[in-house]
């Protein structure tokens, strides 16, 4: 506690603010613009943040990250497309408010909303992430192998609508991350005698590839409907319909706070995502009204629920990340390479080893979430406009941002190669349902995982029976199985249930949106 | 997405058994003696991705063929929007290694706009102006880096 009020010293200072407020604006904005989300912006900020010092650069990344998670409730509320696809439960109340003349008092909710859960949730980061990070330590190389592949499985397979091809995509993940020179013997693998494979492909160009690019092809294959939608927006006339009421924060505290909690449940989970959480939220909020039946029609307690666990989840996500080591989402994936560049690697040796700097990130992200209120209130007219840029106007502009971001990550053209390459493979991964959320977490996640497991074979000594000396390996394999029994029953009896999930999202004929 | 996904298992299949016949042989030495092959982790992971596409093939032949099984996922209008974005970046590229960075980002930006159908001459002119300026002014005088 002590080093957080010395960290706040070390934030509050116009640099570090002005870079954090300078993240939450570009995350709010890229929040409202359809299939840009916090992902994307960060992966394409990554390589800017090189420049920066280390404190404002996370700072920097986290107020995108939280900018984004709030400013996408702004498409879904106005054009019911919503700007990631976590926000797609606020559409359902937000958008027929909207059509009432009711935008900006949803607006409003939304914001106020989206602060409240993810400054509490970041409490909760702050309260739960160094006590587990000590449980984690007693951990070894057994362990965190059977660990790894626990989440890889989890996530895989609640990451799309297919078990079998979350399964797949993480594979490959784990499969990329080979590329380049072994460790151990220092051979070369699939490097196709090109030196610029040597160290592994770089995660950035593939990051922006398929997360930006592919993204903004289908936004193109896909712009006749966004700009249609962006007709119909219109604003009440009356005093009451732009403000939030005192009756409308009576309905909405009590969705808010369990949208919070839920929210921060789903961030600590691995691989559930925000799409989950703001469901869930969504889903119990209207269980527990007495008119069930009107949610749909613009309830603001609606909008209240889904982006109050919305917005919790991303800093919750970042528990299993600065507990374990391990990334529980694409955020918290990217975030890796940010944090080992600016001195800070994710994990339970980070509390030990660098207090101030984690401190710092903590102090940041209660930062961002304050200037997030004060810069989301006073500009969400102003973030409101930017529904109306036809989006053929927005993509070139993405997608040359995308090449500055690759390029500058090894300064050579061949980021641009690798860049293009998983702009197509995310292209046809996006498109085939194969969650190039699990292909990325098991890109990070791979190094880590190949060196526990050469680790596990040593001190295992080739013989599985060893196992028995290892519990905590032990329950994680049984719950890996059990996972996987699971969600194949699941799957099986559910077929036809269209689940939302965090692996990206194209807007479909009439406007509506699903992922993909 | 049920024929989709028979093709794409079936093109899995052959993806792997290249990798493990001809690609992993060809590109990753074995180990020296008494350490773990290099190989080890990429096989696993291929007869991981084999196994998986052969039972994703079997899940999908049971499955009962449904109206929309020969939809393709990708619409007309994503082709398209492939095939054009794809020819710019192509363009662009060319005239990178050729003429450097500032014609290649005049065209990547120029070229997408009239490939998603804008023709008004100043959006033409003040997009790259003020795109390529504005990271100019962020990288040079903002940040006082190079990006190349």
């Amino acid at each position: 506690m002590t080093d957080l009020f010395h960290a706040f010293g070390d934030v509050l200072n116009l640099y570090t603010l002005l870079w954090i407020a300078i993240g939450v604006t570009i995350g709010y904005v890229l929040g409202v613009l359809p299939g840009l989300g916090k992902a994307t912006g960060v992966a394409v900020a990554i390589p800017l943040t090189f420049y920066l010092q280390p404190v404002a650069a996370i700072a920097l990344l986290i107020g995108i990250a939280k900018g984004s998670a709030a400013g996408s409730a702004v498409s879904a509320i106005l054009l019911n497309t919503p700007g990631e696809p976590s926000s797609a439960p606020t559409a359902l109340d937000g958008y027929p408010l909207a059509r009432q003349g009711k935008a900006q008092k949803a607006l409003k909710m939304g914001l106020y909303a989206s602060v409240i859960g993810d400054f509490l949730s970041t409490l909760v980061l702050i309260c739960l992430a160094a006590p587990l990070a000590r449980y984690a330590l007693l951990i070894g190389p057994v362990e965190l192998c059977a660990i790894l592949v626990f989440s890889l499985t989890f996530i895989g397979g609640l990451s799309g609508r297919s078990l079998l091809k979350g399964l797949i995509a993480g594979a490959f993940g784990i499969l990329f991350a080979t590329v380049g020179m072994e460790t151990e013997t220092f051979i070369p693998r699939l490097t196709f005698d090109l030196l610029e494979l040597d160290d592994g492909l770089p995660l950035v160009p593939i990051a922006i590839g398929m997360l930006a690019v592919a993204e903004m092809i289908i936004q193109a294959g896909n712009m006749r409907e966004l700009d249609a939608e962006t007709t119909r927006i219109v604003d009440g006339t009356k005093p009451e319909d732009r403000r939030v009421l005192l009756s409308d924060w009576k309905a909405s505290t009590a969705p808010i706070l369990r949208g919070t909690l839920i929210g921060s449940i789903v961030g600590i989970l691995p691989g559930l995502g925000a799409s989950v959480g703001s469901f869930l939220s969504y889903g119990a909020t209207r269980r527990a009204s007495p008119r069930p039946e009107e949610f749909g029609t613009g309830r603001i307690e609606g909008v209240a629920a889904a982006e109050s666990a919305d917005n919790a989840v991303v800093p919750a996500s970042f528990v299993p990340l600065f507990a374990l080591g391990i990334p529980g989402s694409v955020i918290a994936a990217l975030l890796i390479p940010a944090f080992i560049l600016h001195g800070l690697t994710p994990g339970p040796r980070m509390f030990q080893e660098q207090p101030d700097l984690v401190a710092a990130v903590y102090a940041a992200m209660i930062c961002a979430s304050v200037l997030l209120l004060l810069i989301g209130y006073t500009g969400q007219r102003l973030f409101a406009q930017v529904t109306r840029v036809p989006i053929r106007l927005i993509i070139p502009g993405v997608l040359f941002l995308c090449c500055i971001g690759s390029y500058m990550e090894t300064g050579s053209v061949f980021s641009i190669y690798i860049m293009l390459a998983f702009t197509v493979l995310g292209f046809f991964a996006k498109k085939l349902d194969f969650s190039f959320v699990t292909f990325l977490i098991g890109f990070v996640i791979g190094p880590s995982l190949e060196l526990s497991f050469r680790q596990s074979l040593q001190i295992l000594d080739h013989r599985w029976i060893k196992l028995l000396e290892h519990p905590i390996a032990l329950v994680f394999i049984a719950l890996t199985v059990l996972v996987l029994v699971m969600l194949a029953r699941g799957r099986t009896k559910s077929r036809t249930v269209t689940a939302v999930r965090d692996t990206g999202t194209t807007i479909t004929k009439g406007g509506h949106r699903e992922t993909s | 997405m049920r024929i989709a996904n028979l093709v794409s298992g079936v093109i899995l299949i052959l993806f792997c058994l290249t990798m493990l016949v001809l690609i992993i042989p060809t590109w990753i030495e074995e180990g020296p003696d008494g350490m773990m092959s290099p190989r080890l982790v990429p096989q696993m992971m291929i007869w991981l991705i084999l196994g998986l596409s052969v039972l994703l093939i079997a899940s999908n032949l049971r499955t009962v063929p449904s109206d929309d099984d020969g939809t393709s996922p990708v619409s007309r209008e994503e082709w398209l929007a492939f095939g054009k974005i794809g020819g710019v970046f192509v363009l662009a590229l060319a005239l990178f290694l050729s003429f450097g960075a500032l014609p290649a980002s005049i065209v990547l930006i120029v070229g997408a706009l009239l490939a998603l159908g804008e023709r008004r001459p100043l959006v033409m002119v003040l997009m790259p102006l003020g795109l390529i300026g504005g990271a100019w002014f962020l990288f040079y005088r903002v940040l006082g880096t190079a990006i190349m």
